[in-house]
């Protein structure tokens, strides 16, 4: 009871709008009859609901108002053209939508395939090619006595995998559609499936119809088919008259290529055929490939195969039938007239033998006849040949046809020397060759400056290629040696376990050149400060010689104030640098040390001849007071500076008036005009008051 | 939804315009009582109904289901009354009783009519249009849900509040009359 309380408002509204069941209904009374203040609500609810009832009725749309309705949506969306509105409807309907989808889709297809040049030639099952009427023969025969769609696709697509002549859709198309009449009750295709189907390839419905008519026949003959069907395998048939020519090739991988050509001759004499070629070639790592063709009878081709295969690992094989029996025929015929043509000329020659230029001409049309016939007996010998036996080539190679026999060992060295005289190592060198040192190539430089570069390229015996290398090495400073090996097999690639390995000559390219464009390994640079500059770098110069130093560059100066300095720059071999830095003191003050070294630790560098720089510079002090200093000087400065700032002035004015004056002078002379046109006209003025006077 | 209504939905989806014409015919009037639940303004509300059925027209195909269309043309219906009447008002109509009760209480000789009214107007948009389509068209419950696109049995507690509120406020008025 207490629900119906508080749920009076819904109660109340439902009920007066007809909406409660005939139990809630109930309920809701009884309360009524027991609560109060439930009937005061109700009381009150029935009365707003009669008011209500009463001015909402007013406002409610009045009678005309669906017609006023209609007929302003007429005005606002005028009818448009039926073809546009078909298509504006068609259009925002999804389904059309998504064959246009499915079109589009299917035309790129299409396209795609033309571009590609899958060409429909190749897709027709052409007359020459027997195997793909075979295949298909067999897809009507199955589908015929079995009437089962799926075993006979099965079937189909497998010699279709194996002949890669007829494209897949087409192929799919024609046995999916052949079987209709027996297998589309169980198994209904969708409409647009089917539609599709049609579009994709319209010509199959063609095939199919004739399929069908094929179809019709093998139902209602069902063993008569059948014979027919089994007929080409075994018994004569319309197959025996018809020239086939019939060739196969094949590439095995087999273990020994003697016993392979052994085994392929006994098969051969097995099926009455024989071995009409063979070669072989021996690989330089002691494989054998070659190729054997024997001719085995038609008949046997499949079985001889089949015993191939036993033979070895399987690399390909292809199986082609050429049809030749219109060609055959034709030259038959062609033949049969070339001999009528002879029997008549023959005639001719016999019965009118007078004039002898007709003879002659006669004799001329015999001979070529004959030719002739003679030619097409020729062709047609050579197409009985071809369909006697069919040809079977067969390529051979033994396993591990890529092992590589043998390894060598290429030694490539590069070695670059620094020498103080390059000529003279660049002989030295030269004399190393002997029969097992064989100089390649050879060169000196020299250019204007004195730059001195040679090299040397030679070609060394193995055995001896350690003891040269050692021996050039002594002979200068080695700035770089490289060595750089190679293993390269032969006769194959890959990993030969058992392949012996061999030493090449090595090959040695030697570049000299002078010591003097080597980077030193240290470069120290000082200052000495004396009073007798030229006195010291003298001294400077015999310290240096006495430490095998050489002496790079040099140079003296004196400036104006008496101040005098000398550079010289020189380099000695490590071992002795400490030692002259030593001696260098006894020359004066050093000062100003820095010694900045580049350590090379990868290098063959022997550190104790490499060379250090050290540039030393030898100065003395100069007068105390200078030229540029004191009274006069500051005096001289001072007027100087005076004077040019007078000039820049005077400059600016210049400046100033070059761009003033062409605006004065122009605005003058436009005063100049204006006053002379002002006067004129005051004058005839004047003078026209004159005349008005007058 | 019969079939018959649903294959008149479907027709008027797919263009066929005598189909949707008749949808104006027998719909049009429940739309009127949408437009005027939200607008209380009968002018307006028939301007609302002519730009909702045109563009119901424009934008058919955007509905996949035809069981949905009434719900959709209601919802169009909604939204363009709604645009209206806040343009009309920036301000939204006060909900807060006592400034309504104060003009109610100034006003000299209320008749009941403008009270019934005023009682509305105070109502949430929702319980208007209840009010309106039930009160207008006399529809069953069934169908104003399908028009609000409710969901099942929701309408009979908004109409009872919405009646009960009303109920409430109209008292001494509803007092006077018996």
């Amino acid at each position: 009871m207490s629900t119906i309380h508080e749920q009076i408002d819904e109660l109340l509204a439902a009920d007066l709008h007809g909406e409660l069941s005939a139990a809630e209904r109930e309920a809701f009374h009884a309360h009524l009859v027991d609560c109060a203040e439930c009937r005061r609500a109700f009381q009150e609810e029935k009365n707003m609901h009669k008011v209500l009832n009463e001015t909402l009725s007013d406002k409610k749309a009045d009678p005309a108002f669906e017609q006023r309705m209609v007929s302003r949506f007429r005005d606002r969306v005028p009818q448009r053209p039926g073809l546009i509105q078909l298509v504006t409807n068609l259009a925002r309907l999804r389904a059309v939508q998504l064959t246009a989808a499915a079109a589009l889709l299917l035309s790129m297809v299409q396209m795609g395939r033309m571009l590609t040049g899958e060409s429909l030639s190749r897709t027709l099952p052409a007359d020459d090619t027997s195997t793909v009427s075979q295949s298909v023969a067999a897809n009507l025969f199955d589908s015929g006595a079995t009437k089962s769609a799926p075993g006979a696709r099965r079937e189909s697509l497998a010699p279709t995998k194996t002949n890669n002549e007829v494209s897949h859709p087409d192929q799919f198309a024609v046995v999916s559609s052949a079987p209709t009449s027996g297998v589309l009750a169980q198994n209904p295709a969708p409409p647009p499936a089917q539609d599709k189907a049609e579009f994709q390839a319209p010509r199959t419905k063609a095939k199919v119809a004739e399929f069908k008519d094929e179809q019709a026949k093998t139902d209602s003959a069902t063993t008569v088919a059948a014979s027919e069907m089994e007929a080409p395998a075994s018994t004569p048939s319309p197959l025996a008259n018809r020239k086939l020519v019939r060739n196969a090739t094949a590439e095995l991988e087999v273990g020994s290529f003697e016993e392979a050509i052994q085994k392929i001759t006994a098969f051969a004499a097995e099926d009455k055929g024989y071995v009409a070629t063979s070669s072989s070639e021996k690989q330089a790592n002691g494989k054998l490939r070659g190729q054997i063709i024997v001719k085995v009878l038609p008949d046997n081709l499949d079985r001889f195969l089949l015993k191939l295969r036993g033979l070895g690992e399987l690399k390909n094989q292809a199986l082609t039938t050429e049809d030749v029996t219109k060609q055959y025929f034709d030259t038959e015929s062609r033949l049969k007239n070339a001999r009528l043509m002879e029997q008549r000329l023959i005639e001719i020659l016999k019965t009118k033998s007078k004039d002898v230029a007709d003879l002659l001409e006669v004799e001329k049309e015999l001979g070529r006849v004959r030719e002739e016939i003679e030619t097409m007996q020729g062709e047609l010998k050579f197409m009985d040949s071809q369909v006697q036996f069919a040809t079977v080539t067969v390529q051979l190679a033994e396993k591990n046809m890529n092992i590589p026999a043998a390894f060598l060992l290429k030694e490539r060295a590069q070695l670059s020397l620094y020498a103080t005289d390059v000529e003279k190592s660049y002989n030295e060198i030269k004399a190393l060759a002997s029969a097992k040192v064989q100089i390649t190539n050879a060169q000196i430089n020299r250019d204007n400056t004195g730059r001195v570069s040679a090299y040397v390229y030679m070609l060394i015996a193995p055995e001896e290629s350690e003891a040269i290398i050692t021996r050039v090495k002594a002979m200068a400073r080695v700035e770089n040696f490289q060595v750089q090996t190679e293993r390269v097999s032969q006769g194959g690639d890959g990993l030969g376990e058992n392949a012996k390995t061999e030493r090449d000559k090595v090959t040695l390219n030697i570049t000299i050149s002078r010591d003097e464009q080597e980077q030193s390994l240290q470069q120290t640079s000082l200052r000495i400060r004396s009073s007798e500059v030229n006195d010291k770098t003298k001294q400077l110069r015999e310290l240096a010689e006495k430490q095998s130093g050489r002496i790079r560059s040099s140079s003296f100066s004196r400036d104006p104030n008496g101040r005098e300095s000398a550079n010289v720059s020189l380099r000695v071999p490590m071992k002795n640098y400490s030692a002259l830095m030593e001696s260098l003191n006894t020359l004066g003050k050093v000062e100003n040390v820095s010694v900045h070294r580049d350590d090379r630790p990868n290098s063959q560098v022997n550190e104790a001849d490499a060379p250090a720089d050290i540039s030393i510079q030898v100065y003395s002090q100069g007068n105390i007071v200078s030229e540029e200093t004191g009274v006069m000087a500051t005096l001289r400065r001072t007027i100087g500076q005076g004077a040019g700032a007078l000039m820049w002035s005077a400059r600016m004015i210049g400046v100033a008036l070059a761009f003033v004056a062409p605006w004065a002078l122009a605005l003058i002379g436009v005063g100049w005009v204006m006053r002379r046109v002002s006067r004129a006209r005051r004058a005839r003025k004047e003078r026209a008051g004159e005349d008005g006077a007058k | 939804m019969d079939s018959n209504e649903h294959a008149i939905y479907r027709a008027a989806i797919h263009g066929d315009r005598e189909a949707f014409e008749m949808i104006i015919r027998s719909f049009s009037r429940n739309l009127f009582a949408i437009a005027y639940g939200i607008l209380q303004n009968r002018e307006e509300a028939e301007d609302v109904v002519q730009d909702t059925l045109v563009k119901a027209w424009k934008s058919r195909w955007r509905v996949r289901d035809p069981e949905k269309f009434p719900a959709w043309i209601s919802t169009i219906a909604r939204h363009r009354a709604r645009d209206l009447a806040r343009r009309r008002r920036p301000e939204p109509l006060p909900h807060d009783f006592e400034s309504s009760e104060a003009i109610d209480a100034n006003r000299e000789n209320p008749d009941l009519n403008s009270e019934v009214q005023s009682a509305l107007s105070q109502l949430p948009e929702l319980h208007r249009m209840a009010v309106t389509l039930r009160y207008f068209e006399e529809l069953d419950y069934a169908a104003i849900e399908q028009t609000l696109g409710l969901s099942n049995g929701a309408l009979r507690g908004i109409l009872g509040r919405a009646l009960g509120l009303m109920r409430r406020k109209l008292k001494p008025a509803l007092a006077s009359l018996t």
